[in-house]
C-alpha cells in the first residue's frame, strides 16, 4: 500500500487574528526556498525536522535527566549549571552535540518537561482538516477561516492545494499566505481555492533581493501579476527591514507596482522588522545569517505608510 | 465610537476621597441593636426583627456631607462599615481582641481605641445571642463524623457567618408604589384578620404587623434625611447649595410614603431602600437588580418635560455610585481571602430583554458604563446580560468599559439563562426579567428568593478533595495545621491501588460527591430552619412578589418561586486527575496506581519526573480535548444532578459553578492532586482550565468548557479570561472579541468576564503599588483594586493564562 500523502506542519495557531479577517486558525508548513536573514521564523526555514532546545524548560539533569540515555548517538552530555528562571533554583542544563544529533526524537519523546522538542509533524490531509473544522463555529461568528503560511506552503503543492479544496468544498474562507517564489503552475492551481493572498513583495531590485533573501524577485512579481490576472484578491505585505527597504525610494517602487496590479490589492500592510527572533535561532541553532538591527521607529512607520497612502493605496500598519 | 466623557469637579472631589480614605468600623448601628436586644429579650421572631428596624431608623445619626445629593448611611464616617452582631460576632471579638484587624494583609480597618475597649466589653453578649451560636446547636449528631473532610467546609462551631444575604428586593414596587401603599395594604390585610385568625392567621397577622412596622421605618428614615437637608438649606449661604439641599429635603420628605416622581426621587429612593435593606440584612451580596429597567421611563419623562439635561442626569447617577462604592462590611480574615477587596457584592444587571421579549437596551444602559469606565471603582460590579438582538452601539460600549474598567461588566447569556431558570420553575415572562445577583447568580428579578448563597456561609463544595477522598478510602490526606490526620470523614470507598478498573475509581468518586452533596443540603436546610425563626425579612418581603399575597415572609416560602444554590469548584482539576488516573494507570499502565498514589501522597516530593510528565505529556481540560474535556462534563453532571434533585424548606435547590476566590483559600487545605498540582496552591478558577493547562488558545479552551452542560446550572457558572491589552487596541481586535464572546454563547456557555492587563503591568503594580493606586482587575463577580489584594490572589491573577489577539 502507497504511503498516505502526508504535509509536514511545524506549527497550527489557533484564534488567530493578523492573516487574514476574522477569527482564523492558522497552519504553518514547513520548509521556505527563501533564506531572509529577518526571517522571524527560522523553525520554518529548513524541509527536514529540527531538533529544538528551550532551556528554559529545562528542569536539570540532577531532577531528570532522562534525555541522556535515550540518545542513540551519543550525542547528549552534561551541560553548563545555571539557575533556573523563575524559582532561581541551580540546575545542570544538557548539552546538545548538533554534529552527532540525527534528528530521531528519542529525547524529544522522553523529555517530560518539552525542553527538548522535535519542530515538524506529519500530518494526513484528513487528520489535518479534522483539525482546523473544530474552530468552525468561530469562523462563522467573525467572518474568518483558515490561513495556510509557512515557511513557503506553496512547496508542499501536492498536499496544499487539496487541503484548500477541501477547505473550500467545507465552505470555509481561505488565506494563503505566501511568498511566491513557487511554479507558475502551482499559483494557478492555487487561484481555485484561495479567498485571499497574503502577499510579500520585499524589493523591487531585483539585486538587491537576490543577495538578502537568496532568490530573485522575477518569479515573485510575475505570479503577483498571475493572481490580480485571474481574479484572485490580494493583501501585500512589505516587511519594512532596515538599510535593506526603508528608504521612501524602495517603499516607493513597491507601491507603484502594487498600483499596477490594480483592483486586485485590497491592501498593503507595513510590518515593522523586530528583533525577536534572534532567540529562536538559538532554539535550533540555526547557523545561518541573522539580521540584528535596530528596528524602525514607529514615526517612520507612519511616514511610510503615509507615503504609500499618497499614491492612492489603502495602507495600514501590521 | 464610543467615548467617555469627563465627570464633573464634584464627582471627581468625592471620588478621591473615596479613593484615599481608609475603610473604618463604626459602632453606631452596633450600639443601638445591642442596646435594643438587652431591652427586649420578651420579643421573638419577625416581630423583634421588624422592631429593632424601626428603632434603627429612628436613632442612626443621619448624615448629608457637603457636595452629596443622593444620601445615606450605614455608619457615621466615610467609608466605615456597620457591624451587625445578631448574625455572627465570635470571630470579630476574636480578630478584635487579637488587634489583627488594623493590621491584617487583606482589607483591614481601622478602629478607634475607645470603640474596640467598648466591643470587648459588651460583646460577650452576642457569643451566646448571635445567629451563629443558635445554628451550632442544632448541628445534626452525624456530622461529627463528616466534618473536616475538606468538600464540603462546615466546621462544628461558628459555621454560620452570614444567614442572610444575597438577595434582591423589587425596586419597582418601591418607586412606583412606595412604603406609604404597602403600609396601607398591610393594615388592610391586618383588619381582615382581627378577630378571625384561624388556622395560620396568627401568623400572617404577624407578618403583616411586622411590613406595617418597617414601612413606618422607612418613611420615618427617609423623613429625617429630608429635615437635615432642610436644616443645613437654612444655615447655607451658597444660593446654588441651598437650592439643591431643598431639592433634596422635598424628595426625601416625598419619596418612600409615595410613589417616586422623577429620575433623582428613584436614584434615592433606590439607594436609601438599598440602605434599609442592609441595616436591616446585613450587606452581603445585596444585589440592585435590573437598574436601567427602572430608571429608564423616570429619566424619558423628565427629559421629556425638561425638567433634567443628560449631564444633569449622568452626574446623579455617579453620584449614586459613588455611595454603592463607599459601603463596606468586614468580614472574618479567611472569608476576606475567598473575596478581598472590600467588595459587597451589590451587583447592577443591565441590557439583556424585556419581560415581552424585546431588547431592553435604553439610554440608561449606557449611562451606567458611563458610570463605570469613568469612575474606575471596585464597587459596583456589572452584568451585562446579552441576548441575539444586543444592539451593536451596546457591544462597543461594553467591550470600551470592560477594557478600561477592570471587567465591567460581565457579560451574561440570555440565552442559555433563562431555560435554565425556566427548568428550575420559573415562569416565560419572569424568567426574562431575571437578574444576576452577588456574583453570577441568576435570579427572578423581585419574584424569586432563590438564596444563591445558600443559608449559612457561601455555600462552596470541593470536588477535588471528593476525589482524593475517593481514592483515599474516605480520609482527607491533608493532615490538619498541626500535622495531624483525622480518622475517615467519607465513605471507605477503598484506595486507589486497590481499584482493579477504571470504572471502580468513577463509582468510588460518584459515592462521595453525592454523599458531601448530602451532607451539605443537610447543613444548609438546617441553617435555613433555625435562621427561619430569628432572622426573617419584612423589609425585603415587603416588594417581594408573593410574600403580601401569601402573609409569609420570603425566609418562610413565602416569595412567588423559591430555590436555594451551591457552586462547586476546582472543576479543571477534578478532570485533569480522573483523565491522569485513567490514561497513565489504567490505559497505558505506564504508572502504576500505586506510585501515583504514593506521589500525591509525599506531595510529589521525589517524584518530579513523573509530575513534569503528568504536567507536560498527559491531556488537560481546556484544549479542546474529547479525552479530557468529558470528566469535566461527568464530575459536573455527577455534582450537578445531585444538587438538582435535591429540596430544601421552601422548594428545590440549584447547582452552579463559580468559584468568588474561594479556589485560593480552598486550595491551601486541599492535599497534593494527581494533575501534578502541589498541597497548598490554588484549585482551578471557575469552570476555567487549570492555570497555565491551557495551551492551545481561546477558541480551544472555550469549546472545551463548552462541554459541561450549563443550562443544569441555574444558579451560575464563571469564566475568567485574561487577554494582553494590545488585544484590544484595534477595533478590529474589538469586533474579534466580540465574536468569540458570541461564539461561545452558541455553543452554551452561560457567563464570560475578562481581564485586560498584562502580566508586565501587574508585577510593575506589586513593585510600585502607588503608580497603580487605580488599576481594577477581575477577580470573580467582583472586581478590586489589584494593589488592595493580598498576594496570593495577586499571583493567581497572573498566573490566568494570558491570551494574545
Amino acid at each position: 500500500m502507497a504511503k498516505e500523502l502526508t504535509g509536514k506542519v511545524y506549527d497550527i495557531q489557533g484564534f488567530s487574528i493578523q492573516d487574514g479577517p476574522g477569527i482564523r486558525t492558522t497552519v504553518f508548513f514547513k520548509g521556505c526556498p527563501l533564506t531572509c536573514p529577518w526571517c522571524h521564523s527560522p523553525e520554518s526555514q529548513s524541509f527536514a525536522p529540527q531538533l529544538s532546545w528551550l532551556a528554559a524548560r529545562c528542569i536539570g539533569i540532577d531532577t531528570c535527566g532522562r534525555c541522556l540515555p535515550l540518545c542513540p548517538r551519543g550525542a547528549l552530555s552534561p551541560g553548563e549549571r545555571v539557575q533556573r528562571p523563575g524559582t532561581g533554583e541551580e540546575i545542570r542544563l544538557v548539552r546538545i552535540d548538533r554534529s552527532s544529533c540525527d534528528v530521531c526524537g528519542a529525547c524529544a519523546r522522553g523529555c517530560y518537561p518539552k525542553a527538548l522538542e522535535i519542530c515538524g509533524t506529519d500530518y494526513t490531509l484528513d487528520d489535518l482538516l479534522a483539525r482546523v473544522l473544530r474552530d468552525r463555529p468561530f469562523y462563522e461568528n467573525s467572518g474568518g477561516g483558515v490561513t495556510v503560511s509557512g515557511g513557503e506552503p506553496l512547496c508542499q503543492p501536492k498536499f496544499v492545494l487539496p487541503f484548500l479544496e477541501k477547505l473550500k468544498e467545507a465552505g470555509i474562507h481561505t488565506a494563503l499566505d505566501t511568498t511566491g517564489h513557487v511554479p507558475a503552475d502551482v499559483v494557478q492551481g492555487a487561484l481555485a481555492h484561495t479567498d485571499l493572498f497574503l502577499y510579500d513583495i520585499k524589493q523591487m531590485d531585483g539585486a538587491l533581493h537576490r543577495a538578502a533573501t537568496g532568490v530573485s524577485n522575477e518569479r515573485i512579481l510575475d505570479n503577483a501579476r498571475l493572481i490580480a490576472a485571474g481574479g484572485g484578491k490580494i493583501q501585500i505585505r512589505v516587511p519594512v527591514i532596515p538599510e535593506f527597504n526603508d528608504s521612501d525610494a524602495a517603499i516607493r517602487e513597491i507601491g507603484v507596482f502594487c498600483l499596477s496590479l490594480g483592483a486586485a490589492v485590497e491592501m498593503v500592510q507595513l510590518l515593522p522588522y523586530h528583533n525577536l527572533g534572534v532567540v529562536k535561532y538559538q532554539r535550533i541553532e540555526n547557523r545561518g545569517k541573522v539580521l540584528e538591527a535596530v528596528p524602525p521607529s514607529e514615526a517612520r512607520m507612519h511616514e511610510l505608510v503615509a507615503l504609500l497612502k499618497s499614491l492612492g493605496l489603502d495602507a495600514t500598519l501590521h | 465610537m464610543y467615548v467617555l466623557s469627563p465627570v464633573t469637579d464634584r464627582v471627581a472631589a468625592i471620588r478621591e476621597k473615596y479613593r484615599t480614605a481608609k475603610p473604618s468600623i463604626c459602632t453606631a448601628r452596633y450600639r443601638i441593636v445591642t442596646d435594643y436586644y438587652r431591652e427586649n429579650p420578651q420579643l421573638q421572631g419577625i416581630l423583634k426583627r421588624a422592631k429593632n428596624f424601626l428603632n434603627i431608623c429612628e436613632r442612626l445619626p443621619v448624615l448629608v456631607n457637603p457636595n452629596e445629593v443622593i444620601v445615606g448611611w450605614q455608619a457615621t464616617r466615610y467609608r466605615a462599615c456597620a457591624l451587625y452582631p445578631e448574625i455572627s460576632f465570635g470571630w470579630f471579638l476574636d480578630e478584635l481582641a487579637a488587634g489583627t484587624i488594623p493590621k491584617r494583609d487583606t482589607d483591614p480597618y481601622d478602629i478607634s481605641d475607645e470603640d474596640t475597649r467598648y466591643l470587648l466589653e459588651t460583646g460577650d453578649y452576642w457569643r451566646k445571642e448571635s445567629l451563629s451560636a443558635k445554628v451550632d446547636e442544632y448541628i445534626p449528631l452525624g456530622y461529627f463524623g463528616a466534618a473536616g473532610s475538606g468538600v464540603t467546609y462546615f466546621g462544628t462551631t461558628g459555621t454560620c457567618t452570614s444567614p442572610t444575604g444575597h438577595f434582591v428586593a423589587n425596586f419597582e414596587t418601591a418607586l412606583h408604589r412606595g412604603f406609604g401603599a404597602i403600609r396601607a395594604e398591610a393594615e388592610e390585610k391586618m383588619s381582615e384578620l382581627e378577630g378571625r385568625m384561624y388556622g395560620n392567621g396568627a401568623e400572617r397577622y404577624n407578618f403583616y404587623r411586622a411590613v406595617t412596622i418597617v414601612s413606618e421605618g422607612m418613611i420615618i428614615l427617609s423623613r429625617r434625611y429630608a429635615e437635615e437637608c432642610a436644616r443645613q438649606a437654612a444655615l447655607e449661604t451658597d444660593p446654588a447649595r441651598k437650592a439643591e439641599l431643598l431639592e433634596m429635603a422635598d424628595s426625601l420628605g416625598w419619596i418612600m410614603a409615595n410613589p417616586c416622581r422623577s429620575f433623582h426621587d428613584a436614584i434615592q429612593c433606590m439607594f436609601l431602600y438599598q440602605i434599609g435593606l442592609c441595616l436591616d440584612a446585613q450587606q452581603h451580596g445585596i444585589s440592585f437588580g435590573r437598574v436601567d429597567q427602572y430608571l429608564a421611563p423616570f429619566y424619558e419623562a423628565d427629559l421629556a418635560a425638561g425638567r433634567i439635561t443628560p449631564e444633569r442626569a449622568q452626574e446623579l447617577l455617579d453620584l449614586f455610585y459613588l455611595k454603592v462604592a463607599e459601603m463596606n462590611k468586614i468580614w472574618p480574615y479567611f472569608a476576606t481571602l475567598s473575596g478581598p477587596g472590600y467588595t459587597s457584592g451589590q451587583l447592577m444587571t443591565l441590557g439583556g430583554v424585556t419581560r415581552d421579549g424585546r431588547d431592553a437596551t435604553n439610554p440608561v444602559t449606557f449611562m451606567m458604563l458611563q458610570s463605570s469606565g469613568r469612575l474606575l471603582l471596585h464597587d459596583p460590579p456589572q452584568s451585562l446580560r446579552i441576548h441575539k438582538g444586543t444592539p451593536p452601539e451596546l457591544w462597543d460600549a461594553a467591550i470600551e468599559t470592560t477594557r478600561i474598567a477592570g471587567g465591567v461588566p460581565t457579560f451574561q447569556n440570555d440565552d442559555v439563562i433563562i431555560p435554565a431558570l425556566m427548568a428550575r420553575g420559573l415562569p416565560l415572562e419572569s424568567a426574562r426579567n431575571y437578574c444576576l445577583i452577588g456574583c453570577v447568580e441568576p435570579q427572578g428579578c423581585g419574584d424569586e428568593w432563590a438564596c444563591p448563597g445558600g443559608n449559612g456561609t457561601e455555600s462552596f463544595f470541593n470536588l477535588l478533595n471528593a476525589f482524593l477522598l475517593a481514592i483515599n478510602d474516605g480520609h482527607n490526606p491533608m493532615p490538619a495545621p498541626d500535622g495531624s490526620r483525622g480518622g475517615r470523614v467519607g465513605l471507605p470507598t477503598g484506595y486507589l491501588y486497590e481499584m482493579e478498573t477504571f470504572d471502580e475509581v468513577l463509582d468510588a468518586v460518584r459515592q462521595q460527591i453525592e454523599y458531601f452533596v448530602g451532607w451539605h443540603i443537610s447543613l444548609v436546610n438546617t441553617w435555613e430552619m433555625v435562621a427561619s425563626e430569628h432572622m426573617q425579612l419584612p423589609l425585603l418581603s415587603a416588594t417581594v412578589d408573593g410574600c403580601m399575597e401569601s402573609g409569609r415572609d420570603v425566609m418562610k416560602g413565602g416569595a412567588r418561586y423559591n430555590s436555594t444554590g451551591n457552586a462547586a469548584i476546582a472543576i479543571g482539576n477534578i478532570a485533569d486527575s480522573l483523565a491522569v488516573v485513567k490514561h497513565l494507570v489504567y490505559e497505558e499502565r505506564s504508572v502504576s496506581a500505586r506510585e501515583l498514589y504514593d506521589a500525591i501522597m509525599a506531595d510529589w516530593e521525589g517524584h518530579e519526573e513523573l509530575r513534569q510528565r503528568i504536567l507536560n505529556e498527559a491531556p488537560h481540560y481546556g484544549n479542546d480535548n474529547p479525552d479530557v474535556d468529558c470528566f469535566a462534563r461527568w464530575a459536573t453532571d455527577v455534582y450537578g444532578d445531585a444538587v438538582n434533585a435535591a429540596t430544601g424548606p421552601r422548594g428545590r435547590w440549584a447547582a452552579g459553578l463559580f468559584p468568588v476566590t474561594a479556589h485560593v483559600l480552598f486550595g491551601m487545605s486541599t492535599a497534593a492532586s494527581p494533575d501534578g498540582r502541589k498541597a497548598g496552591t490554588p484549585l482551578s478558577d471557575g469552570i476555567s482550565p487549570v492555570q497555565q493547562m491551557d495551551r492551545s488558545g481561546p477558541t480551544a479552551t472555550l469549546r472545551s468548557v463548552s462541554v459541561i452542560d450549563q443550562k443544569k446550572f441555574s444558579n451560575g457558572t464563571l469564566l475568567n479570561m485574561r487577554f494582553h491589552p494590545t488585544a484590544l487596541a484595534s477595533e478590529s481586535g474589538k469586533e474579534k472579541l466580540i465574536a468569540l464572546i458570541r461564539t461561545y454563547f452558541d455553543l452554551g456557555g452561560m457567563e464570560m468576564q475578562f481581564n485586560i492587563v498584562s502580566a508586565d503591568t501587574l508585577r510593575r503594580a506589586q513593585e510600585v503599588p502607588e503608580d497603580y493606586r487605580d488599576l481594577v482587575v477581575r477577580i470573580a463577580g467582583f472586581s478590586a483594586y489589584f494593589v488592595e489584594l493580598y498576594r496570593a490572589s495577586q499571583e493567581d491573577i497572573i498566573r490566568r493564562t494570558e491570551l494574545n489577539l
